[in-house]
């Protein structure tokens, strides 16, 4: 590994071009619902699968490399190519002052959400594995120092554990899977031992599991009718982000981390301040409900450091309380396009933030558990 | 009220006497509607159980919530005799309060008193106006007591305003409000949506703040689903953790809604959600308005601003948010002690008031422990 700034953002996005499914599926087996882009009467481009609209997200999520952040691409030739292509990504991380990004999508979901949905699992299979073979060819081949990661077919766990076999051997170094699979369709609890290969495995190979906010919409309030636009959008960032609250909840106490104990979990665009406070309250509640006397050998704070990471971007008063989640579970990242995104300005986020830290565990966060978290 | 103590509860639960609604409501127009502790059969219990019933469905599975008062802490009454006096009688209630050296509380619900949606707004408010007589009292019997009006959620919003103006006459300090109205029941309103504003308009008249509890009604609704391989420890572990997951997002909600502007004299108090994610909260708020130039939007007031001007927060256990406080606002912080849920610091709160506010500053430590609630709720 190389390291010329001292930066690995580690929760970045890609955004999928035209191509990336058109190409790799077969014409013939799936016809229109293969995804692609479809131009709209009003002269606007949408992403749509078999004459429906992918809901998850518009025709793009590059908010944070546009003048005016309230706003999205309309059009694909609207689209700046640093979000979509790799070369010119690498341009955009030097002007940051960034060495390594580690990939997440955004049509296929920022939680990888979008083909959980479908009720076809082959085609939930097809479509994800043009994503993780695109992100091979076109993106991990141009530069180690972006960092793929695979998306999966959350059922059956044959089809998901086969994927995650194959596409680290490709080359993935992390596994991105939605943190409540329940929700997208009629599939068991994510707490049922019927989902063990999944844990089974990402241990097995030492890739950590990522769960992104956003898995769960329903957890999220939606924005009142009043909120314009760019507020709704506001406000959809924020209940994002916390909406990770309920996922990490649920995560302490389902014992799955007991039960794997190297699995390693990265709870993507959480940010820290109410990691923090979830920590403590976790240890305390589970003190006051006694559940010592069920088995758990270890506080939600001993299992959360053990396995567990928390990323962050522009959080300032939240790592003043970092010992709650230690230092080493803790990842720096830019959120690389999204409106939320503190690029091309990290570093002036990074004083601001990290101004009083000392140096050693300023080098864990910005890099050093990253590094060794996806080994590179 | 004399401070002898320096110490107030912002969240404890006041529990109504099993014939509060019965010795109100009009037996021969609601009949077994009304509210009482009848006796079934569990089959969990060898011996027959009491328990609330309202418009003739069951209620929960224990007669009254109040754990952290019965001699075996965690135990939740099965019959009515075993309630301690000290959790509905209100005299009785002040010697628990001296106990445990707290000098006042705000008084939320317990067992039934929260909401009554059955689909029908006359019962709903009749069970309403009932609570509120009956919890009147209690500050009728000291000003130890701080009462919060339950709402008339179905009505129109002239009887809501008529119901909380008669309230506060009779001695209630606040509403308890739901944090969307739309989520937890069919039919009404979301809290930015002007039909509240006569309601916001009159509390902000009256000089009382608008509460929301916990999940605020969200529960179960805004979450994963619950998974049903969980004991009852872990599930209400789960539950409980989760809470301020809604909470987070409605301070957001309010934020964004324009509301707070709107009425800049009314006060928010969120309880039982902690303090230590408030400032990563704020911080969001404020990056996100940065961000997207949301002043240009009609959100003139920084987000973290219009929270120190307007809204409240509660801790019990926690020490993050404690060492947060110069981010969050230590003048928008509020002790409390949950009385008598599971949760409480009860009887030992001052043992969790010093772990909490271990080397902070004694202006500071006044002001989340008591000066603070004693200036939003007027106490002189």
């Amino acid at each position: 590994m190389e390291l010329k700034y001292g930066l690995i953002s580690a929760d970045d996005h890609v955004q999928e071009h035209p191509e990336v499914w058109t190409l790799r599926m077969s014409k013939q087996k799936w016809g229109d619902r293969i995804p692609h882009i479809e131009r709209q009467p009003d002269g606007n481009d949408l992403w749509v699968m078999g004459g429906q609209k992918i809901k998850s997200s518009g025709l793009a999520a590059a908010g944070g490399v546009l003048s005016d952040r309230t706003q999205e691409p309309k059009r694909w030739e609207d689209v700046p190519p640093m979000v979509y292509n790799a070369r010119e990504r690498l341009k955009a991380m030097d002007a940051n002052g960034v060495d390594y990004s580690v990939l997440y999508p955004t049509i296929a979901g920022l939680a990888a959400e979008t083909f959980g949905k479908l009720d076809d699992p082959d085609l939930e299979l097809a479509c994800v594995q043009a994503y993780n073979d695109w992100l091979i060819e076109e993106w991990a081949t141009v530069s180690p120092r972006l960092v793929p990661q695979c998306i999966v077919p959350i059922w059956p766990m044959e089809h998901a554990v086969a994927e995650i076999r194959r596409a680290v051997a490709r080359g993935h170094k992390g596994v991105i899977y939605p943190a409540s699979p329940m929700e997208l369709r009629d599939v068991p609890h994510i707490n049922e031992p019927v989902y063990d290969p999944l844990w089974a495995t990402c241990e097995d190979l030492g890739v950590p599991l990522c769960f992104h906010s956003g898995a769960s919409p329903k957890i999220q309030l939606q924005p009142g009718a009043s909120f314009s636009p760019a507020v709704a959008a506001a406000f959809g960032g924020v209940v994002r982000s916390v909406s990770s609250i309920a996922v990490v909840a649920n995560f302490l106490f389902s014992r799955v981390l007991y039960r794997f104990p190297k699995l390693k979990v990265v709870f993507a665009e959480s940010s820290l301040g109410w990691g923090a406070y979830e920590i403590e309250y976790a240890d305390y509640q589970s003190d006051a409900d006694g559940l010592q006397s069920e088995g758990y050998p270890l506080k939600p704070s001993e299992l959360f450091q053990r396995q567990c990471y928390f990323t962050c971007w522009y959080d300032r008063r939240s790592l003043k309380v970092r010992r709650y989640l230690g230092t080493a579970n803790i990842l720096w990242a830019t959120n690389f396009p999204l409106a939320t995104s503190t690029w091309p300005n990290s570093r002036q986020h990074i004083e601001l933030s990290f101004g009083d830290i000392p140096e050693d565990e300023k080098r864990q966060m910005l890099w050093g558990n990253a590094a060794r978290l996806y080994s590179l | 009220m004399e401070i002898k103590y320096g110490l107030i509860s912002s969240d404890s639960h006041g529990q109504l006497g099993k014939d509060a609604y019965t010795s109100r409501m009009s037996r021969a127009k609601w009949g077994d509607r009304i509210p009482h502790v009848i006796e079934i059969r569990d089959e969990k219990f060898q011996f027959p159980v009491e328990r609330w019933t309202v418009n003739g469905e069951i209620q929960g599975g224990n007669v009254c919530n109040c754990p952290t008062a019965m001699e075996k802490r965690s135990y939740y009454p099965q019959r009515w005799e075993e309630v301690p006096l000290e959790v509905y009688d209100p005299v009785n209630r002040l010697k628990a309060l001296d106990r445990d050296r707290v000098d006042a509380e705000v008084l939320f619900p317990n067992g039934p008193g929260g909401t009554f949606f059955y689909g029908d707004a006359e019962f709903e408010l009749a069970c309403v106006r009932a609570y509120n007589d009956a919890l009147a009292e209690f500050r009728q019997v000291s000003d130890r007591f701080i009462p919060l009006s339950a709402i008339p959620f179905m009505s129109s919003i002239e009887i809501i305003v008529a119901e909380v103006e008669r309230a506060v006459k009779a001695g209630h300090n606040g509403i308890n409000m739901l944090g969307d109205p739309s989520v937890a029941a069919k039919g009404l309103k979301n809290l930015s949506d002007p039909f509240w504003y006569p309601l916001w308009e009159a509390c902000q008249q009256l000089g009382v703040g608008v509460h929301l509890h916990a999940s605020a009604g969200l529960a179960g609704k805004l979450s994963l689903p619950q998974w049903k391989g969980y004991t009852r420890r872990q599930s209400h572990c789960v539950s409980t953790l989760r809470n301020f997951c809604t909470a987070t997002q409605i301070i957001s909600y309010l934020i964004f809604s324009g509301v707070l502007d709107r009425f800049p004299r009314l006060n928010w108090v969120f309880a039982e959600t902690g303090l230590g994610w408030v400032s990563s909260v704020l911080e969001a708020c404020d990056h996100e308005w940065e961000k997207r130039h949301l002043w240009t939007e009609g959100i003139l007031t920084r987000p973290s601003a219009l929270f120190r001007r307007q809204v409240y927060v509660d801790f019990w256990f926690e020490t993050v948010g404690i060492q947060l406080r110069d981010y969050i606002g230590v003048d928008n912080m509020l002790w409390e002690s949950d009385f008598p849920h599971i949760t409480s610091t009860y009887p030992n709160s001052w043992n969790a008031v010093e772990h909490s506010l271990a080397g902070v500053p004694a202006e500071d430590r006044e002001k989340v422990l008591f000066r603070n609630a004693a200036r939003l709720y007027k106490l002189n």
